[in-house]
């Protein structure tokens, strides 16, 4: 056979239509001809740029443009699954507000909102706005003060802000920059993506560009690909990679090439994520080590589980009540850092802990991902059964936190606890995100409080009629609850859909201002 | 590389290094669609092993041999519905050859580039069905009034002008001693 007729071959094997008598021909062949090798790895690699070319061809083919080669324009793929696979382990997705989720079940939840802020470093939002790495975006303007925050849009921009700046979501396709420096990724089906000014507006033609802009001016630089430029009082300019464009509200301007490698790369800002990420984290590990040793511990589970097998789960207080995980999976922690949680999602998930010894006040103290809420009761923390003076810890499915503590045996139509609902903090639009929850029973004050995110949401006063001061944990769950008939194979579905990456019990009631202060460190 | 932030740095290098593991795990697996997921789960194994690379050493060797066991991995599963598989020894040649030659894949789709911009617009409209819109060549064929068999040459010579084009070019680029 000539070279040609191989090739033809490896074609066809490359195309998935090879016959098996040939495809063992060319094996053979293979196996002793490095020539013919060569040509299978040179088509594998031109096979391989034609798919990655065909997407741009694609895409620009009434008018191909083929912006400049960069070395790192390949990468951006990469880079969305790196982060993707970063993500990895925080599964449910992440949307607004739900509307009317008090309403009927069949109506499907609904949310608002235009772009996710998908990470950030430094960032300090003006007018006291907190946003938190997967947040939806709040609607009308924003203001960043600092820092550098990337916002993804559901049309697939991403947009990343540095410094100081102003802007408005319109749509996922069409923002406001009023202040402040922004580069924007582009993919081809966002290709239209808009970006008003006070000078003009930028329509993206599939792209990377970068833009400064304040109310006197707008500098414009094309990284790779193309944008139009349409000035509020001029004719439409297209300007291409390597271009830059600098445009005043009179109508002045300069055009200038400029190099690309003065901007700083995708991958920098991904980099710097990360390391902010890291140094949180870190910081947090200081401020456990010290929680740990507060002498009102009685268990801490910090949940890094090192050991791949080891079903056992440390505890980290020093009083050696090592916990039993029992179907819950590793997960990744609120830094995403992976098997530094558990996820108690599969069915029967729970971590088995004994406590024993009798208690005054106590908190209850968890970093949790919700990924839904439902069950009917969705499980932080139950004692077995329902046994006189112990503690029950969990979340209704209309997201209120419940805690009680069982004061007597029920007597008919009279209630045997008292039990403290908080307002409803979570909602379906939360799916995913990471929550410090924590409970405090203060028995000298004769009050529950509940806390979401070191923020008090919800307060009972407990009367002497239900007050217990001899609080017993004894056999008890985390994430899950153990019925009292245990011979019984059927049980009720009440893990808790999600993880849990810390959880801590004091034997003391922590103030308003520790459980502030333990989020402000905690928060990833 | 930084040193003090290990994850920064395996980003860096798994996003370097993802158009050579995407096409080191596609000559192994000639013609099959499976090819991408197998890589995306050979990124997600590279990212969840990377305390056990030591940063320095070689990178893309010790993410082939990830790569390669899934690689492994994914015909164990398929067994014996699989499609046509090289045999062994074959295998091992092509992983280690292929682990030489995937220098410069930047370059060489820059080249790709440029010469697609020289292909005739017929050319390059059967690129665009065949890669991007991903037409059957059947129902291409009957749109533009030709017979699969007479596509299938066409688009093996298309193939051919481009590979003798970006060999040109690339050995161009080297005599520039760039």
């Amino acid at each position: 056979m000539s070279q040609d007729q191989w090739e033809t071959l490896v074609d066809e094997l490359l195309d998935g239509v090879i016959s098996e008598a040939d495809f063992l021909r060319l094996e053979a062949q293979m196996r002793v001809d490095p020539k013919l090798r060569r040509r299978y790895y040179a088509r594998l690699k031109l096979e391989n740029g034609l798919r990655v070319e065909a997407e741009r061809l694609g895409d620009s083919r009434v008018e191909p443009v083929i912006p400049l080669w960069r070395k790192h324009a390949i990468g951006l793929s990469a880079v969305a699954s790196v982060a993707l696979l970063i993500a990895i382990g925080v599964s449910g997705w992440k949307f607004g507000r739900v509307t009317g989720q008090d309403s009927v079940l069949n109506v499907e939840p609904s949310a608002a909102g235009f772009a996710v802020l998908s990470d950030y470093s430094e960032a300090e939002w003006d007018d006291g706005v907190r946003l938190d790495r997967g947040d939806l975006l709040p609607g009308g303007a924003l203001r960043l003060n600092s820092g550098v925050a990337q916002l993804e849009l559901f049309s697939g921009v991403t947009v990343i802000l540095e410094g100081e700046s102003e802007f408005e979501l319109h749509s996922p396709m069409e923002m406001t920059v009023t202040k402040g420096r922004i580069r924007a990724l582009v993919p081809p089906a966002a290709k239209g993506f808009k970006v008003n000014t006070a000078t003009g507006e930028v329509v993206d033609l599939g792209t990377e560009f970068a833009l400064d802009v304040t109310s006197e001016r707008a500098e414009m630089h094309v990284i790779e690909g193309e944008i139009e430029w349409h000035p509020n009082a001029s004719d439409v300019r297209s300007l291409t990679d390597g271009q830059s464009l600098s445009w005043t509200v009179e109508g002045e301007f300069t055009a200038t090439g400029f190099s690309s490698n003065t901007f700083p790369r995708l991958e920098d800002f991904e980099r710097k994520f990360l390391g902010q990420r890291q140094a949180r984290k870190e910081a947090w590990e200081s401020a456990s080590e010290i929680m740990a040793g507060d002498s009102r511990l009685i268990a801490y589970f910090p949940m890094n589980l090192e050991d791949a097998s080891s079903r056992q789960l440390l505890d980290g207080s020093g009083s050696g009540f090592h916990g039993t995980i029992v179907s819950a999976r590793k997960a990744a922690d609120r830094w995403d850092e992976s098997g530094r949680a558990l996820s108690f999602s599969p069915a029967g998930s729970r971590v088995r802990v004994s406590v024993p010894g009798v208690h005054r006040s106590m908190t209850f103290y968890c970093w949790a991902r919700i990924d839904s809420l439902d069950r009917m009761y969705n499980s932080l923390f139950l004692t077995d059964g329902h046994d006189l003076h112990e503690p029950h810890w969990q979340i209704m499915s209309d997201g209120r936190l419940f805690f009680s503590v069982k004061k007597r045996e029920s007597w008919p139509k009279d209630p045997d606890k008292h039990i403290t609902y908080s307002t409803s903090f979570w909602d379906p639009s939360m799916s995913g995100k990471w929550f410090q929850i924590a409970t405090v029973y203060d028995v000298d004050a004769q009050t529950t409080t509940h806390y979401v995110n070191g923020k008090a949401i919800g307060r009972d006063r407990i009367s002497d009629e239900f007050i217990v001061d001899t609080v017993r944990v004894g056999a008890a769950s985390i994430g899950n609850w153990n019925e009292p008939t245990r011979n019984d194979p059927t049980f009720s579905l009440r893990n808790l859909n999600g993880a849990i990456d810390e959880f801590a019990i004091f034997g003391d009631a922590l103030s308003g201002e520790e459980i502030a202060e333990l989020y402000e460190k905690g928060r990833p | 590389m930084d040193s003090k932030d290990p994850d920064a740095a395996i980003v860096s290098l798994l996003t370097q290094h993802q158009p050579a593991i995407h096409l080191y795990i596609e000559s192994l697996l000639p013609g099959d669609r499976a090819a991408e997921d197998v890589a995306q789960e050979a990124n997600s194994i590279i990212w969840e092993k990377r305390s056990e690379f030591e940063l320095g050493t070689n990178f893309k060797a010790w993410a082939f041999s990830i790569a390669r066991f899934q690689v492994r991995k994914y015909r164990f599963k398929q067994a014996k519905e699989s499609r046509f598989v090289f045999c062994e020894e074959l295998e091992e040649v092509i992983a280690e050859e292929m682990a030489d030659t995937l220098e410069g894949i930047s370059d060489h789709h820059l080249a790709l580039r440029e010469c697609l911009r020289k292909l005739k617009p017929a050319d390059r409209d059967l690129i665009y069905h065949r890669y991007f819109k991903k037409t059957p060549l059947s129902d291409y064929g009957e749109k533009i009034g030709r017979s699969v068999g007479g596509l299938k040459v066409t688009l093996h010579r298309v193939r051919n002008r481009l590979q003798t084009c970006i060999e040109k070019r690339l050995a161009w680029q080297k005599g520039l001693g760039a």
